[in-house]
């Protein structure tokens, strides 16, 4: 069902080959893919503009019901529509591997007929550059392509005849009987010449596709309570992987409202030092060993740019930059505006040091070995955090009002030096400054302890002398920032669930960020809940939270941001990376803690 | 002139052609890829393609190059002006003959306009004055190919 030409968030799946991915709908649509690449400008952009973005529609021409998982263990997604006269399953696959020469990018969807017969329609309508291009379509070898500047797309079928193509859009219509098939495939390329390819070729890959997933899920090693969940979220984090770089996107799309309507609206095609810390611990707690070695080669080859100060995010090839515009598309359900970039790259977080040397302790925990050069670095950024720590900053949130001293931001500046003086006495990084790493953390523990705990909340505070909360807080018992079990942690603790949460919800913070508008629950923030619970020894209660919340995924295991706490609806972009990582951290933790 | 200024000419002028296409590519005003398409004429894998290609492209600089030379020797005459002409000639040819009809011809994996509904991965062929790949491509091409050819010209002329 969709409202005004839109589909709720919460109908869309992702399909992707680690290069680009696609958002594709309960109703069959795909209303959202950039070409080549995660963070390119978009081809079908639907999702951010009904009228003018561009889609992918392929569904029944009659009255029917849907149904969709993914193939188990995979990244192919299967959608069984059921009709009065039959049902038809309609497998949908960004190939990654297999026989011939491949086009760049191949988005194959093959149609198969269950039982009955069932009519279907098919209509794609690409849209290049976030359809701010003009959009030609000419033939080769008898083959459609669209075309603009230096991108194609080839649109090649199988008994799924064309009947015709009308202005900048190509469609037809397939009559499928039980035990029939008919294959779509989109052959795209940037920059180079499209290459076209057989049925037989493009089958082969769609299956060859699908092994290689399950060949990769065979190797996860989490078998603990939650397994279906982990593996799922495992999966998508996998399809928000750079595979050229190793960079791990914060999620596959832009500017999907926190509100409906409002202007909270961001670019998350960016990966974020924030995150790196989760993605590396999901990364070795899954077993993945070799993403593990990417990710971190990556964010210090990315991070030698800047050194030894760190940018908020980077670009999936590392780039420092991203510049912040606004597209002319007209915004999810009327969200304004549609951003691509991110301003936040240019904030101060604080937050990030300790974020970067935890990624990095974690890294050299595992087993992993830390070059010298790398371990110079490490201790030349914890000797800056001795310089920073002192600075108010924009905090986790990136919020856009005055700078504060965030309490989370200085908790994990102790956290960076501490982490450096580990590594520091294990000797895999430079020691000359592990005194004054140690006098610094301890300053900044005083600070916390004086300045950013309410004793009347029994409380640490959002920042330095306010009454105010915030959920981030949580990351101190994550990171271990004193004992978990302590009383300020417990009352912590006890505080966020009194005053923020809501059932298994939880908002990111009290009082003012700088925006207008509201926004819904932070789902990362719940999984943190329920890790911290663990952490701090009510396993049951975080299992019972954790319970609820992997119940809360969409009907293939997805979770975007935030969620709507009145009405279930997902708000924000989709998939979320963070969403999916706290879920595997969580559950990684409780099953350790229900270990012991 | 002398065969070693053509050859040097020859490379110069290729890096320069490279170059120049590589630089369209970039601008998103064509999708050319010469190395892309040599190298497809004799594998299917991607990287390996480009780096033939690559390969193929440089000795194809040279073979030109001395074809340069031969045809300057037999009017007795060379320079950076008569090698712009030569390249202009040789984009021109290159764009409808030798790119448009010939190399469909023999390039294993490239459609033609007597090729059925693919049996077999097909490259796009490119058209007139390779225009399946972008309106600009002829502009671009015909630039990189008059580079190309002021470079041979010019450095036969000086070894001359």
């Amino acid at each position: 069902m969709r409202t005004g030409g839109y589909a709720d968030i919460r109908d869309y799946a992702v399909i992707g080959d680690g290069r680009a991915a696609a958002l594709v709908a309960r109703d069959g649509a795909i209303d959202w893919l950039c070409m080549p690449d995660l963070d390119s400008p978009s081809v079908f952009g639907a999702l951010l503009d009904a009228e003018r973005g561009g889609s992918f529609q392929l569904c029944p021409s009659v009255p029917h019901s849907v149904e969709r998982r993914y193939r188990p263990g995979t990244n192919v997604l299967e959608t069984t529509f059921h009709t009065q006269d039959g049902a038809v399953r309609v497998v949908d696959a960004m190939t990654t591997t297999g026989p011939g020469l491949a086009p760049l990018r191949e988005l194959a969807r093959r149609v198969e007929g269950l039982s009955g017969e069932v009519p279907l329609t098919w209509r794609v309508e690409p849209r290049f550059g976030y359809a701010e291009r003009k959009t030609r379509i000419e033939r080769r070898l008898g083959v459609p392509v669209a075309t603009a500047a230096a991108a194609a797309l080839a649109v090649q079928c199988w008994n799924a005849p064309e009947s015709g193509h009308e202005e900048a859009a190509i469609a037809g219509r397939i009559d499928v009987r039980a035990g029939e098939s008919a294959l779509i495939a989109l052959a795209m390329a940037d920059r180079e010449p499209l290459v076209l390819s057989s049925r037989e070729e493009v089958e082969a890959r769609i299956e060859a596709t699908a092994r290689a997933w399950a060949q990769w899920s065979a190797g996860r090693e989490y078998a603990g309570a939650w397994q279906g969940a982990v593996l799922r979220s495992a999966l998508a984090l996998k399809l928000l992987v750079h595979a050229p770089s190793g960079a791990v996107a914060a999620a596959a799309t832009t500017s999907l409202p926190e509100e409906i309507g409002g202007e909270r609206n961001w670019d998350y095609r960016f990966c974020w030092v924030r995150d790196s810390a989760f993605t590396l611990g999901a990364f070795l707690g899954l077993g993945c060993g070799a993403d593990a070695r990417a990710y971190f080669w990556w964010l210090m080859q990315a991070s030698q740019l800047t050194h030894p100060r760190l940018r908020v995010l980077y670009g999936l090839d590392g780039g420092a930059h991203a510049p912040e515009r606004l597209l002319t598309l007209g915004g999810y359900r009327g969200s304004s505006p549609v951003r691509v970039g991110n301003a936040a790259a240019s904030q101060v977080q604080l937050d990030t040091y300790g974020e970067l040397l935890q990624t990095a302790w974690l890294y050299a925990a595992a087993g992993h070995r830390i070059d010298a050069d790398v371990g110079q670095r490490l201790a030349e950024i914890a000797d800056l955090v001795c310089r920073l720590w002192r600075l108010p900053d924009a905090g986790i949130w990136e919020v856009r009002s005055v700078p504060r001293h965030f309490t989370q931001s200085k908790m994990m500046c102790w956290v960076a030096l501490d982490r450096a003086r580990d590594l520091a006495e294990r000797g895999l990084i430079p020691d000359r400054h592990a005194q004054r790493w140690r006098q610094e953390a301890t300053l900044i523990e005083e600070f916390v302890e004086t300045q950013c705990f309410s004793p009347e909340k029994r409380s640490y505070v959002r920042h330095a002398g306010s009454g105010e909360l915030d959920a981030s807080l949580l990351l101190g018992v994550l990171m271990s920032y004193g004992a978990p079990t302590s009383d300020r942690w417990s009352g912590t603790v006890e505080a966020l669930r009194r005053e923020l949460r809501d059932g298994p919800f939880v908002r990111r913070y009290s009082g003012e960020d700088g925006l207008g508008g509201s926004e819904g629950a932070f789902l990362a923030c719940s999984f943190w809940l329920a890790e911290a619970l663990a952490r701090s020894g009510r396993v049951e209660d975080a299992a019972a939270l954790m319970d609820e919340l992997v119940g809360l995924a969409n009907d293939v295991g997805l979770y975007a941001e935030e969620i709507d706490p009145a009405t279930g609806a997902f708000l924000g972009n989709l998939p979320q990376g963070l969403s999916h990582l706290a879920l595997i951290s969580a559950a990684l933790a409780i099953d350790g803690a229900a270990d012991r | 002139m002398s065969v070693w200024g053509a050859l040097a000419g020859g490379f110069a002028g290729t890096l320069v052609l490279t170059t120049a296409l590589r630089a369209g590519n970039e601008l998103n005003l064509t999708r050319i890829d010469l190395p892309f398409l040599l190298g497809t004429a004799f594998t299917s894998d991607r990287t390996r393609a480009k780096a033939l290609g690559y390969v193929l492209h440089f000795l194809m600089g040279l073979v030109f190059a001395l074809v340069y030379y031969a045809v300057f020797v037999a009017i007795g005459h060379s320079g950076w002006g008569l090698g712009a002409i030569a390249g202009l000639v040789h984009g021109l040819f290159s764009g409808s003959a030798l790119v448009d009809t010939l190399l469909p011809l023999v390039h294993p994996r490239m459609g033609t306009s007597a090729t059925a509904a693919p049996s077999v991965a097909l490259l796009e062929p490119p058209g007139f004055m390779m225009l399946n790949y972008g309106v600009q491509t002829p502009l671009v091409s015909l630039a990189a190919h008059v580079a190309y050819g002021t470079l041979v010209g010019g450095f036969i002329g000086l070894a001359g």
